[in-house]
C-alpha cells in the first residue's frame, strides 16, 4: 500500500464546482476524495444552472452560446476567458450527461437560455432546470399565454401567491395572462402535531414523499386552480419521490405542474446536490461530509500537505482542488481592512479603485464589488502564494475565484461547472504524464 | 444573569439544513428538528427555563445536524446540555440499567449463562418494558462470558515483551459483549509488530449523555483521562486507539466540547482504530493477509461520519484481499446507543432503519461491516446478514494465514 498519495486529486468543497471536478477526475479513471464542511451552497440554489444570463448592461443574453465568445473577448481576466469557449461547453455537456445517467434529469432550452420563476414573481434567464421547472412541454404551454394559478399550501409562511402573481403580471411575457391564487390543504394535517406555519419545505416535502394516496391532493389542486392551464406550487413536490408526484398531480389534474424555488433548504438545490452526490459515490468516489480544513503546507511550488481539523496531516493527494466557495461558505474570509483565503494564504485579487467593496443600496443594479473579489490565479486556475509563488499542484475552481460577478452575471453555475471541469482536464493530463512519461508529446 | 458560556447559536443562519438530514424529524411529525430544539430554542430557554418543552427528548444524539451544518453550529451540545439541567429525569430505573453499564454488565457478565437465556423470556420482556420502559420488541444482545478485563494480567507479559506499543480503550462493548473483537485488534496489532495495553476504563459515558446523567459522565472521564495519561506517560509516540465509534468521538470531542473536561495531555493520541491502521499500512506496516473471498456492504456509522473518519476504514478494508467492497449510500440505522432499546423511540427507530435496511437487502452482500457495535445489533436484528467490525474481518484474513498452505 506504500504509496506516496492516498488519492490522485482532494478536492476541498463538496459544492457544484467541487462535485463536477471530482465526477470528471472519477471519468477519467483517477482517484479522488472530496472534503466538504457540511453542505453546500446547492441548498441554497434554485436547482438550475446559470450559464450566461446578463450582459454588463443588464440587458437579458439569449444566447449565452453565441455571446460567449465576445464576453470571454471583453473580458480576458475573468474565469471562463481561462476555460475557453470548448471547454465550457464540454463541462456543461459533461454535467449534464452525468446528472442524466444518474436518473434527474436536467433539461436545457437548446443553445438559448430560458426563464425560471423566482418566489417573488420575477424572471430569471437559466441555461439548465428541472422536468418541473423547464421543458419543451412547458416553453410551449407558456408562449400560448395560458391561464396560470399559483397555489401555496395553506399556513405555508415561506411562499407568497399573491406577491408572485402581482410581480410576474407586470413582467411583459405575462401582462396578458390571466393568473389566479389560492391554497391547498395538505394531507393529515389536522391531525399534525406541529402546523404548516412551523414548517419549512422539506418538512412539506417529508409528508408528500410518505403520502400513500395523492387523490386528496390532486382534488384540491384542481379545485383551488379553476380552469388554470399551468399550476404553480412552491418546489416541495417531494424530495426521494418528486417524479412521481409531479406526474400523478398532472395526471389527475390534467393541468402542467410547475415548481417555484422557494427559500431555504431549497428542495430544488437539495435534489441536484443528492444526484450529484449519488453519482460520485456510485463512481467509486470517496466524499467526506463534515471535515475543517485548518491549512495547507506549500513548498517549492507544490502543496505538500493539507492540515484538517480530524484526520491531521493523514490525507495526502497528487493535486488539489481549492473549491471552497465565497465568504458565506468560509473559502473566503473577511476581516476589517483585510480579506484573505484561510487554506492557503493564496494572493487575493480584490477590485481596485473603488471606495467601498459594498454597493450603497442591498438590490442595487451595479450589485456589489465584494463579489469580485476572490483568488488571483493564472490561465491554468492555479493561484500563487502570497509570496508570488505559483502553485502547481493547486487548482481553484467556483465561487472562491475572483473577476466575475455571479449576481450581475448571471454565471453562478456555469463559472463552477466549467472551471471544476477545466481544473479536473489539467489534473488528468498532469498525472497521465507522471504516471506515463513516455506517452508526453513533443512540448 | 444570563449565562452566555455557549453562545454558538448566533452562527446559526436559521436554513434548516440540520431538520432536512434529521433521521427522526424524517420518521415523526412529534419531533420539531434539531434547529428548533438547539439554536433557535436555547434562545429561550436561557431566559426562560419554563419554555422547555417535550421534544428535547426525541434527539437520538446521531449529530447527523452537526455533520451537515455549514455554520459549525454544535447543535447536538445545545440539546444535551438542555436535557441534562432541565428535562426532568422519568426514567431512573431504566437509565440506571442502560446507562451505568459497568454495575450492570459486570453483574450480567459473570451470570451470562442465567442472564443471556431470562433476558429472552416473554416475561422478563413484558416486565422490563413494564416497570422500565424498555422495548418489547427490541432484541436485546447477548453479554459474553465474563469480561474481557478479567485476562488483563495473563495478556500483559506477552504485550510487554513489544518494543512499540499502543493503549487499547476497549469500551464496554468488547468487555462485556464482544471478548473476540478486543482479541482480534490485539491479534491485528500483535501481528504487525505492536503490543497492546489495556489500562483499567470506565464506560466512556456515551449512554449517560444520552440519559442526560452528566455528573457521572464527569467522573468517568476523570477516570480514564487519568488513566490514559498514566500509561502513555511521557511516550510522546504511543497512540491510543479504540475500536467504538462512538467512544471515540464521546472522548475526543464531547468530554472538552460538551463536558468542560482538561483532555490536551491525551488529545493528539486518541484515534480510531482504522486511522492508526490506514498510516500503519501506508508506512508499509501491513500484517500478511490471504484473500477472503466475500461480498461486503459497508455501513458507516454517524458517529464516524461526523469525523470523517470512514475514509480510513474505507482504504483499510481495500487492502484486505479478497473483499469485496459496496459503500452504503450513509444513514442513520435508528438505534442510535440506547435510543431504539426505549420504548417510546422503539417504533421511531425502526422507521429510521429502514431505508438502510432496503438498501442491505437490495445488494444482497455476504456480510455486513460497520465499526459500531450498536449499528451491529440493529442491523443484525433487522436483516439476516452477519455483522462484523472491521478490524474482525483484517483478523479472519490473518488466520488463514496461520494455517498451513494448501
Amino acid at each position: 500500500m506504500n504509496t506516496a498519495y492516498d488519492y490522485d486529486c482532494v478536492v476541498i468543497g463538496g459544492g457544484l464546482a467541487g462535485l463536477t471536478c471530482g465526477l470528471k477526475c472519477l471519468a477519467e479513471g483517477l482517484s479522488c476524495a472530496v472534503i466538504s464542511s457540511g453542505m453546500s451552497a446547492l441548498h441554497f440554489s434554485s436547482g438550475s444552472i446559470d450559464l450566461l444570463g446578463h450582459h454588463p448592461g443588464r440587458e437579458v443574453v439569449f444566447s449565452p452560446m453565441d455571446t460567449l465568445p465576445d464576453f470571454i473577448n471583453t473580458n480576458p481576466g475573468h474565469p471562463y476567458a481561462k476555460c475557453g469557449l470548448h471547454d465550457i461547453v464540454e463541462a456543461m455537456d459533461f454535467l449534464h450527461q452525468e446528472i442524466n445517467a444518474q436518473g434527474t434529469r436536467l433539461f436545457s432550452n437548446g443553445r438559448y437560455n430560458h426563464f425560471h420563476i423566482t418566489a417573488v414573481g420575477t424572471l430569471k434567464p437559466t441555461f439548465f432546470s428541472p422536468a418541473s421547472v423547464f421543458t419543451q412541454e412547458i416553453k410551449t404551454v407558456f408562449e400560448k399565454k395560458p391561464c396560470i394559478a399559483i397555489l401555496n399550501i395553506k399556513g405555508f409562511r415561506d411562499f407568497h401567491p399573491v406577491l408572485a402573481a402581482a410581480n410576474l403580471n407586470r413582467h411583459r411575457l405575462f401582462s396578458h395572462c390571466r393568473i389566479t391564487c389560492g391554497e391547498i390543504e395538505l394531507p393529515g394535517q389536522k391531525t399534525a402535531a406541529y402546523g404548516t406555519a412551523d414548517m419549512r419545505s422539506v418538512d412539506v416535502a417529508r409528508i408528500l414523499d410518505s403520502a400513500s394516496d395523492l387523490r386528496d391532493v390532486a382534488e384540491a389542486v384542481s379545485a383551488a386552480s379553476g380552469k388554470a392551464d399551468i399550476v404553480a406550487l412552491p418546489a416541495l413536490l417531494g424530495l426521494n419521490r418528486y417524479p412521481e408526484i409531479v406526474d400523478e398531480l398532472r395526471r389527475s389534474t390534467d393541468r402542467l405542474i410547475y415548481e417555484i424555488p422557494t427559500l431555504p433548504p431549497s428542495i430544488l438545490g437539495m435534489r441536484l446536490d443528492n444526484a450529484l452526490k449519488a453519482r460520485f459515490a456510485a463512481q467509486g468516489g470517496i466524499f467526506i461530509a463534515s471535515e475543517t480544513i485548518e491549512s495547507g503546507t506549500v513548498e517549492n511550488d507544490r502543496v505538500v500537505s493539507i492540515h484538517t481539523l480530524n484526520q491531521g496531516d493523514d490525507i495526502r493527494a497528487a493535486c488539489y482542488v481549492l473549491a471552497s466557495g465565497s465568504f458565506f461558505s468560509k473559502g473566503l474570509s473577511s476581516r476589517y481592512g483585510r480579506m484573505t483565503e484561510p487554506v492557503f494564504d493564496c494572493r487575493l485579487d480584490i477590485p481596485p479603485d473603488c471606495k467601498s467593496l459594498a454597493a450603497e443600496s442591498f438590490f442595487s443594479p451595479k450589485s456589489h464589488d465584494f463579489l469580485r473579489a476572490g483568488v488571483k490565479t493564472d490561465e491554468r486556475l492555479n493561484p500563487e502564494t502570497t509570496s508570488g509563488q505559483a502553485v502547481t499542484n493547486l487548482y481553484c475552481a467556483g465561487a472562491v475565484l475572483s473577476s466575475y460577478n455571479p449576481v450581475n452575471e448571471g454565471s453562478g453555475g456555469g463559472v463552477a461547472v466549467a472551471t471544476g471541469y477545466k481544473a479536473a482536464k489539467q489534473i488528468v493530463a498532469r498525472i497521465v504524464n507522471e504516471k506515463h512519461p513516455e506517452n508526453r508529446g513533443p512540448e | 444573569m444570563i449565562n452566555l458560556e455557549n453562545t454558538s447559536f448566533d452562527c446559526c443562519i436559521k436554513c434548516t439544513i440540520c431538520t432536512a438530514y434529521c433521521p427522526v424529524a424524517r420518521a415523526t411529525d412529534l419531533y420539531p428538528g434539531p434547529k428548533y430544539s438547539g439554536p433557535d430554542a436555547e434562545r429561550m430557554r436561557i431566559k426562560a427555563p419554563f419554555l422547555v418543552d417535550k421534544s428535547l427528548a426525541f434527539c437520538n444524539n446521531c449529530k447527523r445536524c452537526e455533520t451537515v451544518c455549514p455554520s459549525g453550529v454544535r447543535i447536538t451540545d445545545f440539546i444535551y446540555r438542555a436535557r441534562n439541567i432541565r428535562l426532568k429525569k422519568k426514567h431512573r430505573l431504566r437509565d440506571f440499567f442502560l446507562t451505568r453499564t459497568d454495575i450492570t454488565g459486570r453483574l450480567s457478565a459473570g451470570f451470562s449463562w442465567l442472564v443471556n437465556p431470562f433476558i429472552k423470556l416473554k416475561a422478563t420482556k413484558f416486565l422490563l418494558s413494564l416497570f422500565m420502559g424498555i422495548s418489547r420488541e427490541a432484541s436485546m444482545p447477548e453479554f459474553d462470558r465474563g469480561t474481557f478485563t478479567a485476562h488483563n494480567t495473563a495478556r500483559l507479559r506477552k504485550q510487554q515483551a513489544f518494543a512499540r506499543k499502543v493503549v487499547y480503550f476497549h469500551g464496554c462493548y468488547v468487555n462485556y459483549y464482544d471478548h473476540a473483537l478486543g482479541e482480534s485488534v490485539i491479534a491485528v496489532l500483535n501481528a504487525m509488530g505492536i503490543g497492546v495495553l489495556t489500562p483499567p476504563q470506565k464506560c466512556c459515558g456515551v449512554p449517560l449523555i444520552a440519559a442526560g446523567n452528566f455528573t457521572q459522565v464527569r467522573k468517568n472521564a476523570a477516570f480514564n483521562i487519568a488513566g490514559l495519561r498514566r500509561v502513555t506517560g511521557n511516550d510522546s509516540d504511543m497512540k491510543i486507539v479504540f475500536s467504538s465509534s462512538s467512544c471515540t468521538l464521546t472522548v475526543k470531542q464531547d468530554y472538552p466540547h460538551l463536558l468542560g473536561m482538561d483532555t490536551d495531555a491525551i488529545d493528539d493520541r486518541l484515534e480510531f482504530i482504522t486511522k492508526f491502521l490506514h498510516r500503519e499500512f501506508k508506512n508499509d506496516n501491513m500484517p500478511p493477509m490471504r484473500p477472503v473471498n466475500l461480498t461486503a456492504a459497508y455501513h458507516s456509522p454517524c458517529h464516524l461520519d461526523r469525523t470523517g473518519g470512514m475514509i480510513h476504514t474505507i482504504a483499510v478494508l481495500k487492502a484486505v484481499p479478497g473483499l469485496r467492497l459496496v459503500v452504503l449510500h450513509s444513514e442513520c440505522c435508528g438505534i442510535a446507543g440506547t435510543y431504539g432499546f426505549k420504548k417510546e423511540f422503539h417504533d421511531i427507530a425502526q422507521q429510521i432503519g429502514n431505508r438502510l435496511f432496503d438498501q442491505i437487502n437490495r445488494i444482497n452482500p455476504d456480510i455486513v461491516i460497520t465499526d459500531c457495535e450498536t449499528c451491529k445489533w440493529q442491523i443484525e436484528a433487522n436483516t439476516r446478514y452477519p455483522v462484523k467490525h472491521p478490524v474482525s474481518v483484517l483478523a479472519e484474513a490473518l488466520r488463514k494465514e496461520d494455517s498451513p498452505p494448501i
